[in-house]
């Protein structure tokens, strides 16, 4: 009886309706507040989080609201009333919505999206997410490899302690600044203050409205290490010099960077070709002659504005490029994005169940039509 | 059993949401060789103060003033651009001194670092990081492009003068030539 009403309850339409109402809202607002707190804050505040706060009202975020819109749209597929062929287009199109709706679960999840930067006659085989930073303290010891040990973003955070089998030392988070700049010191450093901490201080700054505006950094302090490398540092993203320490005959570099994801094959940029609209400095196109290099098999290819490449599931696209003194160097957007066919399948589905729906429905009409033709 | 089978795909999309991984990642790569770098173009210019630099081909060396490292004449559609690039110890003062001095010749009201901040362009050259800003007064007709390039225990200012649209049309190569500069051996 207590699953019975569960269930009439989650299948009333009217939740969908006052869940796609509040989803509006939430587009317009969001789609406001972003002029204000940039894009991907008014993202992260409205669309991909389960709660919003309204001043101190929760209130459904975007995901929430998505969630609870899928479940309604489940359980109207335990309505008996719709298993009948004459219902069959109905079905049908709720179907697609939830397929639509299940893809876009998929892309929220997994998809990721960073950038590759190649200079001509070099290659790469990884990118740099536009958002997330990772710290890397790698063990360049070893006369072959280096070995990188790697803490996600959710790790880093104020008094979190970082600590790994492969590390012979421990790393405690005094501060995670989300934009700062170095500043020269005005008195003089402490005994435990090291590396670019005896010269400089890290000044936290108001959060950029552009996301990767902002220049992340951290003070921490190693400890544990036995020696003289215990100590407090600081680390900012894109610092010129990185942070070497020395533990137990071992040297570490520690890089505060964007978080790398490394592709299972490299793309070697050929020539970077820019075309300009005659007379001006406006770009026309830009192009990028590649090397796709896979298990030592080499394909040439050639990626230009609205012709990406698609490959093992990720998506490079030409997104711009920089101009140095001796060659050029490409900026490609990648995607990999697990939905991405979810949106054509379930709008082709969608549209397979309006029009069986309509076939159904048009006898009738022409029907009706005629008996009022007739009365 | 239908139910407990949606509830349990609910509860698990839930919980791979919250992102239960525990964040960290280990994994070894060659050494990296160092970059080989391609043969440059234009053979740099070297100076007996220290900085080389690699010009455009249009750009014509000009006598300047005592106080300048070079100078250049640039041309472009409307005319010839004046460019300077000076050498300072230490900082050469602040970048909100600096810029409001530029600021001031072209009759512009002084601004304040966060203002100044917002207009400046980051870039990466021989030096490291640079920054760029451009000055225009359109009432004027006139407009500089700077660029501040700290070098090791001095800076460089690198002054483009010319008319607003000189500036647009010689940007390009005025980011080539401030990335060119490197300290010479």
């Amino acid at each position: 009886m207590r699953i019975k009403d569960i269930i009439n309850f989650l299948k009333q339409p009217k939740i969908f309706v006052f869940a796609i109402i509040w989803m509006m809202m939430l587009v317009v607002l969001g789609t406001l507040a972003q002029k204000d707190m940039g894009l991907y804050a008014a993202q992260n505040r409205y669309f991909s989080a389960w709660i919003t706060w309204f001043w101190f009202i929760p209130m459904p975020g975007g995901r929430l609201t998505l969630i609870i819109i899928l479940i309604n749209l489940s359980f109207f597929f335990f309505k008996k009333s719709i298993w009948k062929i004459k219902k069959l287009g109905i079905v049908i199109l709720h179907l697609g919505g939830i397929l639509l709706l299940v893809g876009g679960g998929l892309t929220a999840m997994f998809s990721s999206e960073g950038n590759m930067v190649i200079e001509e006659s070099a290659q790469s085989n990884h990118v740099e997410d536009y958002h997330f930073m990772e710290l890397a303290i790698i063990n360049t010891s070893a006369s072959s490899f280096d070995e990188f040990t790697i803490f996600d973003q959710p790790l880093l955070k104020r008094n979190q302690v970082l600590a790994h089998a492969n590390l012979n030392f421990e790393i405690e988070i005094i501060n995670y600044l989300e934009n700062c700049e170095p500043t020269k010191r005005n008195s003089p450093a402490g005994i435990q203050h090291k590396g670019m901490l005896k010269n400089f201080m890290l000044s936290e700054l108001k959060p950029e409205k552009e996301d990767n505006w902002n220049r992340p950094g951290m003070i921490y302090k190693i400890s544990n290490s036995g020696t003289n490398a215990d100590g407090m540092y600081g680390i900012f993203l894109g610092q010129p010099i990185s942070q070497t320490v020395s533990v137990n005959n071992k040297d570490y570099t520690i890089i505060l960077r964007r978080k790398r994801t490394y592709l299972p094959f490299s793309i070697e940029l050929l020539d970077f070709k820019k075309i300009l609209h005659p007379g001006t400095d406006i770009p026309k196109s830009y192009s990028s002659d590649i090397n796709l290099i896979e298990n030592g098999a080499v394909r040439k290819i050639l990626i230009q504005m609205n012709e990406p490449l698609r490959h093992k599931g990720y998506t490079f696209f030409q997104s711009s490029f920089i101009e140095g003194p001796n060659s050029e160097t490409t900026v490609l957007a990648v995607v990999k994005n697990y939905g991405r066919l979810f949106p054509y399948i379930s709008s082709i589905i969608m549209c397979i169940g309006l029009l069986f729906h309509l076939s159904q429905k048009l006898p009738d009409l022409f029907r009706k039509s005629k008996e009022k033709i007739a009365v | 059993m239908l139910i407990k089978l949606i509830f349990s795909i609910l509860i698990l999309v839930f919980l791979q949401s919250c992102g239960q991984d525990n964040h960290i990642r280990t994994y070894q790569l060659a050494k990296t060789k160092a970059p080989v770098n391609k043969p440059r173009v234009e053979t740099p210019e070297k100076k007996s103060t220290g900085f080389s630099w690699t010009k455009p081909g249009s750009w014509i060396a000009s006598s300047g003033s005592s106080m300048r490292l070079a100078s250049f004449d640039v041309p472009f559609s409307g005319g010839m651009g004046d460019l300077s690039v000076i050498q300072l110890g230490g900082t050469g003062g602040s970048i909100e001194a600096n810029v409001n001095r530029w600021r001031r010749q072209l009759n512009l009201d002084s601004q304040s670092l966060f203002e100044i901040e917002k207009e400046m362009i980051d870039y990466k050259g021989g030096l490291g990081d640079y920054k760029i800003i451009r000055i225009i007064n359109e009432e004027l007709d006139s407009a500089f492009l700077c660029a501040i390039l700290p070098a090791g225990n001095q800076t460089l200012f690198v002054k483009l003068s010319a008319d607003p649209k000189g500036i647009r049309e010689i940007e390009t190569d005025f980011i080539s030539f401030c990335s060119s500069l490197i300290i010479s051996i």
